[in-house]
């Protein structure tokens, strides 16, 4: 019983990384209605910076608010510059897109910080806590802390605050949203700029575990699309309990499945999925849609 | 004439509320709008009215901002230009849609609440930030909707999210929201469909009294007896094509307008006393 909690609590701590970047999958999708490939790129950059922050001398209670910052402007830049020119050109332009990112920051990230794995030290320190008959690292208990405060902090901008009143709108019914004066250009690039930070806290939770390196959120991201697909890509609530869902099957899977392990583990979430899709397309937390044909 | 049809002596100096020279707009090489020249006086009701396929629905697009257009509108005398959708809302341009385009996982109120975006002085810093300028605003926000909601007597449902509402509860929700952004052009588009005819002529009294003197309501209807009852102004439009313009009584002595928009042939009745007795039905 003692190994199934912890290894339950061991997937909770992963399940929190594909959760926020499941997250900033879902909030773009319901602003542009399309799959940013480049999201698990992004959080892999914000890594790399903040591990130049902290090489340089930055507190690491410094580091976390200017990645935040940086990496909000990033998103909405790159959704200004990028994105908004071709967003009238169809789903498939906008898939393209954000493929490219994913090749061109992956790209990038390589030529200025290489391709080998990099040590990164954790922000909490290497303590380890013993509740009971379980074991705790500093590094999980803290970056999950840090995970959870910040989509919570997520949730609560879009529910309880004018602008996310406005960025609902926006995802809801775009052309309504302009008729009341609402400008979807900039609630767009709001929302491309929050998806970025919350990957951007993944991204620096996931590197002292897995390693820094180019590849550090390849398999996070095909985690978080599948946590997404289960949770269902209309619903915010949906991909963080999708990530969590993941997080913890895989886990329990590996260790309690024969014949699983390893890469193998991969295979897990996605024969789950496969087969809630089956009885509900939309996802677990989804809104059921339909197109005139 | 009634007394009652001829604008306030005000407006006689102010500029009209909308004004349209020379718009047009094809579609794959139908043209939906051509050369549309008319004026919208400032204050009261005014109603666009036309067949199936006229172009009512497009006219209001084009005055939303939502359709590129050749030609000029005016709002109050200013240029439209190519303002974008939301800088016209801003400029007190509001709407309803045919099927009332609302957010359905939101509550009524939230709806409501949602127009008084357009006046907001709230940043995006503001917001994140939850400064005190914030609070006050959205405090004073959510009592105006609720107030709103009261008027339109659908309080009771402020909290109720929209999606599984009636139909005629939705469309008073929509109309709130378009008060809330106190529009000085209120457009709505058939807002008596699927209501009676005593509820629809109450909603636009409604309408009309809430909005005050500063806004002037814009009508697209099918229901022809409602609009000549309310409307200073009428403007008919067939196949894209401006066929009047004037007051109740001037369209519908126009034979034209009887022509087109009821058929002269088929009646036993000539057509403009069949246009009279609906008016008549109607008052």
């Amino acid at each position: 019983m003692t190994e199934f909690l912890q290894q339950t609590v061991s997937g909770l701590t992963t399940g929190l990384v594909y959760a926020a970047l499941a997250l900033a999958i879902a909030l773009i999708f319901q602003g542009t209605g399309t799959l940013n490939f480049a999201q698990g790129e992004f959080a892999t950059l914000a890594a790399f910076v903040a591990f130049a922050l902290s090489t340089a001398g930055l507190s690491w209670w410094l580091v976390v608010p200017v990645l935040v910052v940086v990496a909000f402007v990033f998103g909405a830049g790159v959704e200004r510059l990028l994105v908004r020119p071709v967003e009238n050109s169809g789903p498939l332009a906008l898939l393209t897109v954000t493929a490219a990112l994913l090749l061109g920051t992956n790209a990038v990230t390589a030529l200025i910080w290489g391709t080998d794995v990099r040590s990164m030290p954790s922000p909490f320190g290497d303590s380890v806590f013993h509740v009971g008959a379980l074991t705790f690292t500093a590094q999980a208990l803290g970056g999950g802390a840090l995970v959870l405060v910040t989509m919570l902090v997520c949730g609560a901008v879009f529910r309880f605050t004018p602008l996310g009143l406005r960025l609902r709108a926006v995802a809801d019914n775009p052309d309504s949203a302009r008729l009341l004066g609402i400008s979807t250009g900039l609630m767009l690039a709001v929302g491309w700029g929050i998806a970025a930070a919350v990957g951007a806290i993944a991204g620096l939770v996931a590197a002292p575990t897995l390693g820094l390196s180019p590849e550090l959120m390849t398999n996070a991201l095909l985690l978080a699309l599948a946590a997404t697909t289960l949770g269902g890509f209309s619903s915010r609530l949906g991909a963080v309990v999708g990530g969590l869902l993941v997080g913890v099957l895989s886990n329990l899977a590996s260790r309690y499945v024969p014949g699983i392990g390893g890469d193998l583990q991969l295979v897990v979430p996605f024969a789950i999925i496969f087969l809630v899709l089956l009885v509900r397309p939309q996802g677990l937390f989804g809104r059921a849609s339909t197109v005139r044909a | 004439m009634p007394a009652a049809a001829a604008p306030p002596a005000s407006s006689a100096e102010s500029p009209p509320a909308l004004g349209a020279r020379g718009v047009g707009l094809s579609f794959a090489g139908l043209r939906a709008l051509d050369g549309l020249q008319f004026e919208v006086p400032a204050g009261g009701t005014s109603a666009v009215i036309g067949p199936n396929g006229a172009g009512k629905t497009t006219l209001f697009n084009c005055i939303s901002g939502l359709y590129r257009h050749e030609g000029e509108l005016l709002l109050h005398g200013r240029p439209l230009g190519r303002l974008r959708p939301h800088q016209r809302a801003r400029l007190g341009v509001a709407r309803t849609f045919q099927t009332p385009a609302l957010l359905d996982g939101e509550s009524a109120l939230q709806n409501v609440a949602l127009g008084a975006v357009a006046h907001s002085r709230v940043g995006v810093l503001d917001s994140m930030l939850m400064t005190p300028r914030r609070r006050r605003e959205e405090q004073a926000t959510l009592e105006q909707a609720f107030e709103l909601l009261r008027r339109a007597g659908i309080d009771q449902l402020a909290d109720r999210p929209v999606a599984g509402l009636p139909h005629g509860d939705r469309r008073r929700v929509e109309v709130s929201r378009a008060l809330m952004s106190a529009p000085t052009l209120l457009m709505l588009d058939e807002p008596a469909a699927g209501l009676g005819a005593e509820e629809a002529r109450d909603l636009l009294r409604e309408v009309e009294e809430v909005a005050g003197p500063g806004t002037t309501v814009l009508l697209v209807e099918h229901d022809v007896a409602l609009v000549m009852s309310v409307a200073r102004r009428v403007v008919v439009l067939d196949s894209g094509r401006l066929l009047a313009v004037g007051t109740p009584d001037e369209v519908r002595a126009d034979p034209r307008v009887v022509e087109a928009y009821l058929g002269a042939e088929d009646v036993d009745e000539p057509a403009p006393e069949r246009l009279h007795a609906v008016s008549e039905e109607a008052s």
